[in-house]
């Protein structure tokens, strides 16, 4: 099989944290490469080197025989080949002929007086929908279509290209069953015109049924590349989990009492989150785990009050919330670390100081007056950044962007910490954080636990969960399909379940039976015994 | 648990942990250090302004009389009043351009409830000649309090219209410029309207006070007749400067000291940042655009009585001098970043600049290039500045 | 591309509601309730000839405004601003007057020569946008000023008074059609063609939708950029030697505040200030409708005070339908998860 791509101990890292080791990774004409690995194993930065969006820090690649070292990626695109991302990437106030076509219109006439050839254009349009079979007319506004048919859209794209390589990175996330078998048989035919495609998902199942090879990434290497035949899903699954957890995590001091803090009853929203039922303790850190896309985000976002959600309840300390809203969540003591700090977690320009002070302002103000006591707020935030052991300038005259990404991420924390909530929530707190400042961070979530909060801890990180949390909840496209208590942690489990391979079964509908796994049951369910 | 040093790997890029005022600490010995502590340098416009006016008096010696620089100083003031407000706006990161018609609709409003007196032929074309207006002046014509509660509506209004212009922009989410250009479209036109485009004279001289009484004077000179004439009396303290420094002094402390200006800064510096951390961006943004407006009213009051008249044109063409002054002061016209003091600085300049140009006897449409040049390179500066800074710290 | 836009809902949610029918076509919405409030407050338009002359009066007076409307349109479509327009209309007339006056040239001559120094002006703006990466409001701002400043100063603050030719161009008319009437018209095939059928057209509807897609998707960002304030530059100096030839006389305070008019006649006719969204048949309904507005009122002999106010309200009224479009955008464009069909 003539390699198409080829890459030689390709590396990149990201703040001194290496996302891609040394990967050799290749790619043959005619032929489905599946591309697996837990979140954070390297895949997409991986995909993004051969896609020109960055730049390798080492190593070499080649694409059909001649070095290929892409600068953006406009090159790639050159070079013909097609990256289908996961967050489409569509004019939505243009039809869908006008976004296959934008940049490469075909015209009549010449110089500057050129126009574009409307005939030719929808023909070649209705060309290639007829490819991906979508039965739709050329000039349909992008903004008209369902998620799916977007998502047949942009491959089209990719198809008009003319590519010889075509990566697709989870295309089949927002596509029903009948969508997705259509895609195969497009991805089957472009295999068999010689064509070399990556497919990268959580589908295991899928990758089974449509890849030749199959490769594992973990913790940025390569770990195998080799025959479908010789793969089945647990193989995959203990390949992508790798050796057995080094001690990396603060031993828990406390144990979580039975009193419940949050309690989530039915959390509904459309095409979303389904029917969320989720408690945290007193005292406990519940783990949030899931693949890229299964909904934890979105639900912590209605959970704390920035989105709205249709059907069910949220309580808080016994009170049923009626309105939520930041400001409401707030009040009833909620903490909600965002997953991006950049972008909704810090004012980057402004001092440390002030960042800390953000939430707990009021309390430190004078309530008739609004007067804040200055001094008290300084000392405050002195004595809780020195708990935290924050390494910083003075936290009164340096900006937040001056940081390292761990002294950041313990700023957010204590902010919100200044504001003595009972509960939090933090979305991928440890992300793009060094070694040395994720254990603090974890020691910091046992120091909170130990004194009576509770925390919901999300992550893609199965490590850090398993060593850290009291339980488990795992989410898949949006709903909670199974609870893990800590005597029965077991990584392979775990992973299974958020790639809904539970029993060996393939769940891949978006309505498993039975619908609702109740909490804590899940252990019975793996032993057979279903409730239907 | 092991220690710090250890577990951070070696490859980690450690922040320089720099703080940014004491950038210059780091190159001690060279004119870029130097050039760089004062472009960084909160005071960097009254440098400016102080070698400007010196450059300026050479060529210029009127510029550097007593009473040039006492006529000038009269001239802050009321651009303060306004620029205040409009700082606000700006470290919001929003802007308002109806400040200038609020100015109109106020002082016109004011002036025809209080004026003693009314000319028949020029204001009965009025639509409110022979209701709210007459011969006899306003409706509160000779009342004893006529300035208080006409000082108070004046207010009044300008929060008024600040409120809806808040509302609409916070609650409706419609773009601040749009907003406020329909407003200052609309309240410019009622102006003209109510006042048949006349100006309104006839104010009581208790309100005149306001605009231009001293409370303190001084007289430089000898003492050769028995009388010294008005014109050599110098102005120390007076009522406008008390007002316009006073408001001055209660924004700067809003700003720096209150929960509230922390807010201000937080929305204009990221407004979703603000959002999650439990501010209700709504309620400030309303609140800010209000004040705006009274600050507007503020002004009209001082420049009404400064003029003696009710004019339904004032503030026309003041907006860049305002705009001006606060870029120039650094406010960045991105919002999270401005103070008071540096909008003084700007009004201040922009103050003498604009002396220095009738100075030199130019064409009101050259000043106004000039002072659009000037706010250009002021925007110009603001970016340098800020990249400047971004230099000194990494992330 | 019509006029007419269609609902933006997915399929997958149901038939479109008549609201969001209404509010995507609030500007025809707009015009023919405006037109029908006409028609029953002044009856005695239908008198006669008077309706004719009405017709052709309103569109003779919008094809000023109409004109620079469209060429901010493409710059609206960007998301950006041209608050410059007005300066430029006044100084390439100033330049083609002062040339025309004391060099002799000729009508044509004279208007190739503003056309000339208003897409300098366009380009400048663009340089300083594209190239200095000076926010738009800024650069426009400034050149706004300084236009007119130079423009003063050339004139040394002295009025131009234009020969007997220029006047005799503005009384041009074909067909019994006014010349301002037929440079509208044919502006508005031109850019309607170069919007709807040209590649960089189309690019700039990509650019105001996403830059970074576009970016990524291998267009020319700068390119296009720098395309929308140059038109937007032509546009205002034929605007502007359009309408002089009216007035025959050109003073300092020419055509000040025409860019207002011009932005709230785009976003009257549907152009998003968000960018993306808006064409130049729906600005053409918005300058018209504007226009309409302002002679209903006259001939009503409302008050000269009130006519701004209802301007203003009318522009009021569009950027608030524009801002509820908004937000219903950005509630539709939710990511979703699962499939929404079952």
């Amino acid at each position: 099989m003539t390699p198409v791509l080829r890459t030689h101990k390709l590396s990149k890292a990201f703040y001194g944290i290496a996302a891609v080791k040394e990967v050799d990774f290749t790619v043959g004409a005619g032929e489905v490469v599946g591309l697996i690995g837990q979140n954070g194993a390297g895949k997409s930065t991986l995909m993004n080197l051969i896609g020109g969006v960055v730049q390798p820090d080492s190593g070499k690649m080649a694409y059909q025989g001649q070095p290929y070292a892409p600068r953006s990626p406009a090159d790639a695109t050159r070079s013909r080949i097609a990256f289908i991302h996961q967050e489409l990437n569509l004019f939505t106030n243009l039809s869908i002929a006008e976004n296959i076509f934008i940049e490469g219109f075909p015209t009549i006439g010449r110089g500057p007086f050129r126009l574009i050839d409307r005939a030719a254009v929808r023909r070649h349009t209705r060309e290639v929908l007829e490819t991906v079979g979508l039965d739709l007319s050329p000039d349909m506004p992008v903004d008209r279509l369902s998620p799916g048919e977007r998502q047949l859209v942009e491959i089209a794209k990719a198809l008009y290209l003319d590519a010889s390589l075509i990566i697709f990175d989870e295309p089949t996330t927002s596509l029903t069953t009948r969508e997705t078998e259509k895609l195969f048989e497009i991805m089957r035919r472009l295999r068999d015109q010689g064509k070399a495609l990556v497919y990268i998902s959580h589908i295991l199942t899928d990758v089974l049924a449509i890849s030749d090879q199959i490769a594992v990434m973990r913790d940025g290497q390569l770990v195998t590349q080799a025959p479908t035949s010789t793969f089945d899903v647990n193989r995959m699954i203990s390949l992508m989990v790798g050796r057995s957890i080094e001690s990396l995590y603060p031993k828990r001091t406390t144990a979580p009492s039975a009193t419940p803090l949050l309690e989530l009853r039915g959390i509904s929203a459309k095409g979303i989150v389904e029917n969320i039922h989720l408690e945290v303790h007193q005292g406990e850190v519940v783990g949030l785990f899931g693949l890229m896309g299964s909904g934890r985000t979105e639900l912590a976002r209605m959970l704390f009050g920035l989105d709205a959600f249709e059907r069910g309840e949220i309580v808080i300390n016994g009170q049923v919330l009626h309105r939520t809203s930041p400001r409401s969540s707030i009040r009833h003591r909620i903490a909600f670390v965002t997953e991006n700090r950049r972008e909704e977690g810090l004012l980057m320009n402004i001092n440390i100081a002030d960042n800390i002070a953000l939430v707990a302002l009021p309390t430190f103000a004078s309530p008739l007056t609004q007067i804040i006591h200055q001094a008290d707020l300084l000392a405050a935030a002195h004595h809780l950044a020195g708990q935290l052991q924050l390494k910083s300038g003075n936290i009164a005259a340096q900006a937040a962007k001056a940081l390292s990404g761990g002294n950041q991420q313990k700023v957010v924390i204590l902010k919100w910490l200044l504001s003595q909530p009972s509960v939090f929530i933090m979305d991928e707190p440890t992300r793009g954080i060094d070694v040395g400042a994720k254990y603090e961070i974890y020691s910091i979530i046992d120091q909170l636990a130990a004194s009576g909060s509770g925390i919901l801890f999300i992550s893609s990180e199965l490590e850090e969960l398993m060593g850290m949390c009291d339980r488990i909840v795992v989410m898949s496209r949006g709903e909670v399909v199974a609870s893990f208590p800590r005597a029965q942690f077991d990584a392979e489990s775990i992973l299974r379940a958020a790639f809904r391979e539970m029993n060996g079964q393939n769940s891949q509908n978006s309505h498993p039976h039975p619908t609702h796994t109740p909490v804590g049951h899940f252990s019975a369910a793996l032993k057979g015994e279903h409730e239907s | 648990m092991s220690t710090i040093e250890e577990r951070l790997t070696p490859s980690e890029n450690l922040s320089l942990v720099v703080p940014v005022a004491g950038a210059a600490r780091r190159s001690r010995n060279s004119l870029t250090a130097f050039i760089r502590r004062l472009l960084l340098s909160d005071y960097f416009v009254l440098y400016l302004v102080l070698i400007f006016f010196a450059v300026a008096s050479v060529f210029f010696p009127s510029l550097s009389a007593p009473g040039n620089i006492s006529n000038q100083i009269s001239n802050v003031w009321p651009l303060l009043a306004v620029a205040v407000g409009q700082t606000f706006v700006l470290i919001l990161g929003g802007i308002d351009l109806s400040v200038g018609s609020t100015m109109a609709i106020t002082s016109v409003v004011g002036a025809l409830l209080i004026t003693t007196t009314l000319d028949a032929p020029t204001f009965d074309k009025s639509p409110l000649w022979g209701t709210f207006i007459g011969p006899q002046g306003g409706l509160l014509s000779g009342h004893p309090n006529a300035v208080l509660i006409g000082v108070a509506v004046m207010l009044a209004l300008g929060t008024l219209i600040g409120l809806l212009n808040g509302f609409a922009i916070a609650r409706f989410r419609m773009a601040p410029f749009m907003v406020t250009l329909v407003s200052m479209i609309f309240f410019s036109a009622l102006a003209l309207w109510m006042t048949a485009s006349r100006n309104v004279s006839g104010l009581p001289p208790e309100f005149v006070l306001l605009g231009k009484g001293d409370i303190i004077s001084v007289y430089l000179g000898p003492k050769t007749a028995a009388t010294i004439p008005r014109r050599e009396i110098l102005p120390l303290i007076t009522y406008p400067f008390v007002i316009a420094v006073g408001l001055a002094i209660v924004a700067q402390f809003i700003l720096s000291r209150t929960v509230f200006g922390r807010q201000m800064f937080a929305i204009g510096t990221n407004r979703r940042t603000a959002k999650v951390s439990g501010i209700a961006n709504d309620r400030v943004v309303i609140l800010v655009y209000a004040f705006s407006g009274f600050c507007a009213a503020v002004s009209a009051i001082l420049y009404s009585a400064r003029l003696e008249i009710g004019r339904p044109s004032l503030g026309d063409g003041l907006l860049m001098d305002i705009i001006g002054a606060a870029v120039i002061g650094g406010t960045s016209l991105m919002g999270g970043k401005g103070s008071i003091r540096g909008t003084f600085f700007g009004v201040v300049f922009f103050t003498l600049l604009l002396n220095i140009l009738n100075a030199m006897r130019l064409s009101p449409f050259v000043i106004d290039a000039v002072k659009g040049v000037v706010i250009l390179i002021a925007a110009l500066l603001d970016i340098t500045r800020t990249r400047l800074s971004n230099r000194e710290v990494r992330a | 591309m019509s006029v007419l836009r269609q609902s933006t809902k997915p399929t997958t949610t149901g038939r479109t509601n008549f609201a969001q029918v209404l509010l995507n076509n609030s500007t025809i919405v707009l015009f023919v309730a405006v037109f029908v409030i006409f028609g029953l407050s002044s009856p005695r338009i239908f008198e006669g000839n008077t309706l004719i002359e009405s017709v052709l009066n309103i569109a003779k007076q919008a094809s000023f405004t109409g004109i620079i409307a469209v060429g901010m349109t493409f710059v609206l479509l960007t998301a950006g601003i041209d608050l410059s327009v007005g300066s430029n209309m006044y100084l390439s007339s100033v330049v083609a007057g002062l040339l025309m006056r004391y060099q002799g040239f000729d009508v044509i001559p004279a208007l190739i020569v503003a056309l000339l120094v208003g897409t300098l002006f366009g380009a400048f703006n663009a340089f300083c946008i594209v190239k200095l990466r000076i926010v738009p409001f800024m650069v426009t701002l400034g050149t706004l000023v300084v236009g007119r400043g130079i423009g003063t100063a050339l004139t040394e603050s002295k009025q131009i008074d234009f020969p007997r030719q220029m006047l005799d161009f503005g009384l041009i008319s074909i067909l019994g059609i006014p010349m301002p009437i037929i440079a509208f018209g044919l502006v508005t095939v031109v850019t309607f063609v170069i919007l709807t059928r040209t590649p960089i057209g189309r690019q700039v509807y990509a650019l105001g939708n996403d830059v970074e897609v576009a970016k990524k998707a291998g267009i020319d960002a700068d390119r296009v950029t720098a395309l929308v304030y140059i038109v937007s530059g032509f546009c205002a100096a034929l605007a502007g030697f359009i309408l002089i030839a009216q007035i025959g006389r050109l003073d300092r305070s020419f055509a000040e505040g025409k860019e207002f008019d011009a932005i709230a006649a785009a976003v009257l006719g549907g152009t998003s200030l968000f960018g993306g969204v808006g064409n130049v048949l729906g600005t053409v309904v918005g300058a018209l409708l504007i226009q309409m507005v302002q002679y209903m009122l006259q001939f009503n002999n409302v008050n000269l005070y009130i006519q701004p106010m209802v301007r203003a309200a009318i522009i009021f009224m569009a950027v608030f339908f524009d801002s509820l479009r908004e937000s219903n955008l950005t509630r539709l464009k939710r990511r979703f998860i699962r499939p929404i069909e079952n």
